[in-house]
């Protein structure tokens, strides 16, 4: 087991509201691992704070080995060099995908190679090329973002991180933005990296998803990881009753099994 | 009222006017060519500037726009050597003024530019690791300079008219040059309905230049959904 990720004591306040509160985790190499909650309980500042998008108020993070920031006196303090060469080791997912509308798509996955990487043409087109194979759009390598549908735009997105190749990806909510019927194929595409070993930190709301691909489920409340386990025993046989009165909620009407034959 | 247009002695001096016309381009061309730039500076300086930076900014920026720019003209003509003992012509405390002046507009033009840019491109670009200057070079300004574009064509007029004060310096731009041929001839309407038809004719075909270009950045993706 190699541990990439580890979150010690993370908390996050903004001004006199605290969101997260005394957070820890450890991720190993391939795992999946998805992270629900209510709105408000800090899953997605949880996440933010893993790249830095927010910076923690306390805590440490430590990828692959290596903490983050410099210590001294109780607190830590981060370089704006540090954060930005981390972050490029990160990769991260939006609800609203944010694809640059001014490049194609092949630009949108080659910028963070040629810009950041400053990896040789032949490469950023290489990789470029690769990961939009594997999310299926190499056949829209040329179209602009505003031509694609948004469960395209977001595997897109999706194929942009990956060309980075990142040591860890983030999922905040990459679905909650989509018209139902194009939640499948980005969560198809998740699952096929969650399968062929990519370490992945998932937010997200669709519970069948994460029943089916996680390896362990975080339930948080009130900034706190309430309880967690395998997707199993936090989804289907909840301790809390803070976890059973979500996943009521989230279960009052349900379809019996649609005969789709 | 049988007023009767004779333009043949105005036509007689227009290579006056045509040089007239040629120094106003090159007051309006050169403020263009410092003020767009600095214009930039201005604005990022003003947006991601330190206290101490962007204070002083803001405050020469609201200088320049809200003082009348004749007076800046004069101020630059005639305190430069005073204050600073350094003579300038006319021409040069013309492109000095209107540089600065309409540096202060399109700053303001930047700016607007910028902040409407949807803070998730900050966000995607800080994700896949670029700073601030990169994400700024690569992803905001691109997009933000393509909506800027009528706001520049305004500003750019805007300025080559504004130019018509460099005649009061003795400069001598178009304006300058119809004045004076105004009064050798005493065909005043004939020699500014001229000047202002020369006007017209170079300020129009810029702005359908720029409309060209407008639709050719537009035919390029916009916004994405969401």
């Amino acid at each position: 087991m190699v541990e990439i990720l580890k979150i010690e004591g993370l908390n996050k306040s903004f001004g006199d509201l605290t969101v997260l509160d005394g957070i820890d985790l450890s991720v190993n190499k391939g795992e999946t691992i998805v992270v629900i909650g209510a709105s408000g309980s800090g899953k997605s500042t949880m996440l933010r704070c893993v790249n830095f998008m927010e910076i923690p108020s306390g805590g440490r993070i430590t990828l692959n080995g290596s903490a983050i920031g410099t210590a001294s006196n109780g607190s830590v303090t981060y370089s704006e060099k540090e954060l930005t060469g981390l972050r490029a080791r990160v990769g991260m997912v939006f609800q609203h995908f944010n694809l640059f509308p001014h490049m194609t798509v092949k630009q949108n996955v080659m910028e963070g190679p040629k810009t950041v990487l400053k990896c040789s043409a032949v490469e950023c087109s290489r990789r470029a090329d690769k990961y939009l194979e594997k999310v299926g759009l190499g056949w829209k390598a040329d179209s602009f973002p505003s031509q694609l549908s948004g469960g395209q735009q977001q595997r897109v997105a999706i194929a942009r991180a990956l060309a980075m190749e990142p040591e860890i990806m983030l999922f905040d909510e990459a679905t909650s933005a989509l018209d139902p019927e194009l939640v499948g194929e980005v969560l198809l595409t998740m699952k096929e990296l969650a399968d062929e070993g990519m370490t992945m930190l998932i937010v997200t709301h669709e519970l069948g998803f994460a029943y089916t691909v996680a390896d362990r489920v975080l339930f948080l409340a009130n900034g706190k990881i309430l309880e967690q386990g395998d997707p199993e025993s936090v989804l289907i046989n909840p301790q809390q009753d803070a976890t059973k009165n979500f996943l009521r909620g989230h279960g009052s009407f349900r379809l019996p099994e649609p005969n789709l034959d | 009222m049988g007023y009767e247009w004779d333009f043949g002695v105005v036509l007689r001096d227009f290579d006056l006017l045509l040089w007239g016309l040629v120094n106003t381009l090159k007051v309006t061309g050169l403020s263009l060519l410092f003020g767009v730039p600095l214009g930039l500076f201005l604005a990022l300086w003003r947006l991601y500037g330190g206290r101490l930076i962007r204070v002083p900014v803001g405050v020469l920026i609201e200088f320049l726009r809200t003082t009348p720019p004749i007076a800046q003209l004069f101020w630059f003509f005639f305190a430069m050597p005073i204050l600073l003992g350094i003579e300038i012509d006319p021409f040069q405390a013309s492109v000095l003024t209107f540089s600065l002046q309409s540096s202060a507009f399109f700053a303001e033009v930047f700016r607007g530019g910028i902040v409407s840019i949807d803070n998730g491109q900050w966000e995607a670009a800080k994700a896949i690791g670029m700073d601030r200057n990169a994400s700024l070079r690569r992803i905001i300004l691109p997009q933000a300079v393509k909506r800027m574009v009528p706001a520049f064509l305004e500003r750019a007029i805007e300025l080559m008219k504004t130019t018509t004060l460099v005649g009061t310096i003795s400069y001598a731009d178009l304006l300058y040059e119809a004045n004076n041929i105004a009064q050798s001839t005493y065909r005043s309407l004939e020699v500014f309905s001229l000047a202002a038809g020369m006007y017209f004719v170079v300020i129009f075909a810029c702005s359908m230049g720029v409309r060209r270009l407008e639709r050719h950045l537009g035919r390029t993706g916009e916004t994405t959904t969401g």
